[in-house]
């Protein structure tokens, strides 16, 4: 073995970091910093792996900083007030992305869309409705997410049910089955406010058809309008009939998932990315758990898929544009990385060149079901400026913990969102 | 005054008065000035709107459930560790066995960040399989699965004992370290006399540690005016808003809702509780000074 003096120990102590420093920052392309919410069961594994793919790819170095997915929306505010933002983040397309633009803090990707003709790679309903705002391109979509109903498969057979409902009835006789075999029928894991709000969003879009719900998403409608009355009783008639579980605000939904997994509860009203998580613990898509659609209510209303569209953009003080375009277009272009990250995050891809064979059963599914729905709609919180969602994520969480008190809570909610919708 | 030693106290000031001066003073003079406005935090425009932002303070129902929280965050911050804290010294300073080892025990949630304490108590009081619910469970032989910290009756509830749970430890220290300077021949003459226990405490200890309780009572001022964390933590100020104390409200009102200048309005009326608050008590102060020298 080879004698190691304290000079060289020293010599090497200095130069090991030094030399990992410099081979970073003198990378082909040099450094592009990024930051992102796919945190825990979210990806992280799979999208660091993703990250590494292209800097093998282009010789960029990418410095990573993720952040947990619910510190991420205040974080991001943080470093934007203080000019501080990374080359290249994740964000959720939609008001959220529409508002850090009407603030200057993006930088348009229009060139870099034209010159890699995203116009062919990109599902067309997917880069009209996402990446869009003021006239300019800002956003590449990573992927996007359905919300259905996700059920235990064993729990429904043992229960007796054969056929999913497809209507309001029949989700109601489902409902009664299930609690009358003993088994609560709904997850819901409310702690975080937002695994609520799909059930306001598909019953609202549901009853009153998604050109209403655009207008109350923009403020030219109220909370205490009939139609978000009628939306919100039918919600409370599921509550007061027992069909939820008991301290739904208690839980997170990874909490209500692991209900559904074990056979607590019968089935959660969540997005694409539950089966991620399932699939991370081992459960067979379409053996141990699968889907349907969220019931059709009035037939004359246009059936809504409803998610949200997860995106990169790159920041208006991006130290290094080329790599962060670069980046952009490898993650969205590149078929392979968007099969592996979608089908690690339990998303779907929104590269139309992606081959749908690389769902499992479960998501080939969801990606039918989006494809034959008249509209694709983002859940409520990515659909209305973030502070009238957050009074809108509170009536939630507030209706969730005492659904008796509706009458009062829907005219103050009322007048909460004008008051912010003013601001 | 020597001039190399004005010299040396200029030279050694000049660091923490220029770090205090960019972190504290300077940000306090900026809230200052965007309470006037309407700045949401991103835009590099915004809007002159005089005292909106005030006038909107007063109408805004969630302010005066802000209000009443941090009155009760305040006041049960710091009778709970301190009558908790006075009571485990007086056990303690009994020489009954162990007493180190309680001591340690009791001293140790001071030494864990608030954040690993909050996470402890969420887990506590988790419903289905918390230990405070296992625990009723098996006394009362009856499912229980009361969602403590779900509840607007009882988050904010939940979010003191926790905190008292942590603090208690600290105020134990302060009093044990004064009742080494209660004279144990006054105890015993007192014991002699015919006192009894709680004659001792009320008539003889308490009043002597006097000095201890001003250090106690100060330490859990401060630290509830600072107690952010454990709350953030825990419920976040909810459900909807039922556990927001005002700087849990100032921090939603800027971060979640992007109205930084209405927050800023909110964090000048906090500040002037606080400073009102710490006036009246360093007055109190002064007195037990001019008392105790």
């Amino acid at each position: 073995m080879a004698n190691l003096t304290r000079r060289g120990l020293l010599a090497s102590a200095v130069c090991v970091p030094a030399a990992s420093v410099f081979s970073s920052a003198f990378a082909a392309g040099g450094e592009v910093t990024i930051s992102h919410y796919f945190t825990g069961e979210l990806g992280l594994k799979a999208f660091d792996a993703q990250i590494a793919r292209f800097e093998a790819a282009t010789g960029y170095s990418m410095k990573d900083s993720p952040v947990g997915h619910e510190d991420y929306k205040t974080d991001i505010l943080v470093r934007a007030a203080g000019n501080s933002l990374p080359d290249v983040f994740s964000y959720w397309a939609g008001a959220r992305v529409q508002f850090i633009v009407d603030s200057n803090s993006l930088r348009p990707i229009d060139d870099v869309w034209k010159a890699a003709g995203l116009d062919k790679t990109i599902a067309r309903s997917i880069a009209e409705s996402a990446t869009i705002y003021n006239d300019k391109r800002y956003l590449v979509p990573l992927n996007y997410h359905y919300a259905g109903v996700f059920y235990n498969t064993s729990v429904l057979a043992d229960a007796g049910v054969t056929e999913m409902p497809t209507d309001w009835d029949g989700f109601l006789a489902l409902c009664k089955t299930l609690k009358d075999k003993g088994v609560t029928p709904i997850a819901l894991g409310s702690k975080n406010r937002w695994p609520a709000q799909f059930w306001f969003d598909y019953l609202l879009l549901r009853t009153a058809g998604p050109d209403y719900r655009a207008r109350l998403m923009a403020g030219d409608a109220s909370y205490d309008d009939p139609e978000v009355r009628k939306a919100i009783e039918m919600w409370k008639s599921l509550i007061d009939a027992g069909y939820f579980v008991e301290n739904a605000n208690a839980d997170t939904w990874t909490d209500a998932a692991d209900k559904v997994a074990r056979g607590d509860a019968a089935m959660t009203l969540m997005g694409t990315w539950i089966t991620g998580y399932w699939d991370g613990l081992g459960l067979e898509p379409g053996g141990d758990y699968d889907f349907f659609a969220f019931p059709t209510i009035d037939a004359n209303v246009p059936n809504t898929s409803v998610g949200p569209v997860d995106g990169l953009v790159i920041s208006a003080n991006a130290k290094n544009v080329p790599g962060a375009e670069a980046f952009l277009e490898f993650m969205v272009s590149n078929v392979e990385v968007q099969a592996d990250w979608s089908k690690a995050q339990g998303a779907l891809s929104a590269n139309v060149n992606v081959d749908p064979s690389n769902y499992s059963p479960v998501m080939y599914k969801a990606f039918q079901t989006v494809a034959d729905s008249q509209a694709f709609a983002f859940n409520y919180d990515l659909a209305t400026a973030p502070p009238v969602a957050e009074v809108g994520l509170s009536m939630f969480a507030r209706f969730m913990d005492d659904p008796s008190q509706v009458e009062t809570i829907l005219p103050q909610v009322a007048s909460d969102a004008k008051a912010a919708f003013a601001q | 005054m020597d001039r190399t030693n004005r010299f040396w106290r200029i030279v050694l000031l000049a660091l923490p008065l220029t770090v205090f001066g960019v972190l504290v003073v300077w940000p306090l003079f900026t809230s200052f000035y965007y309470s006037f406005t309407n700045w949401n935090g991103f835009n590099e425009s915004y809007d002159y709107v005089g005292f909106d932002n005030f006038r909107k303070i007063w109408t805004d129902h969630l302010f005066y459930g802000a209000i009443v929280n941090t009155a009760i965050w305040m006041v049960a911050a710091i009778f709970g560790p301190t009558v908790l804290g006075l009571t485990l010294a007086l056990l303690l300073d009994t020489n009954i066995r162990g007493a180190k080892i309680f001591k340690t025990i009791f001293y140790l949630p001071i030494c864990l960040s608030s954040i690993v304490v909050g996470q402890i108590w969420i887990w506590i009081y988790q419903p289905d399989w918390g230990l405070l619910n296992t625990m009723i469970e098996s006394v009362s032989g009856e499912k229980f699965n009361f969602a403590w910290l779900a509840r607007p009756n009882s988050a904010l509830y939940s979010v003191i004992i926790a905190w008292s749970w942590q603090q208690t430890g600290l105020a134990m220290v302060v009093y044990l370290a004064g009742l080494t300077s209660v004279p144990s021949d006054l105890l015993e003459v007192c014991a002699i006399e015919g006192a009894s226990t709680w004659q001792r405490i009320r008539r003889v200890i308490l009043p002597l540690l006097t000095p201890s309780t001003v250090v106690v009572i100060a330490l859990s001022m401060i630290n509830s005016l600072k107690g952010f964390d454990i709350l953030y933590i825990m419920t976040g100020g909810g459900p909807f808003n039922s556990s927001d104390t005002l700087a849990m409200f100032m921090y939603n009102e800027s971060f979640k809702k992007y109205l930084m200048g209405y927050g800023s309005a909110i964090s000048v009326v906090l500040f002037l509780i606080a400073l009102t608050i710490i006036g009246v008590y360093f007055r109190q102060l002064k007195k037990v000074d001019e008392i105790y020298g």
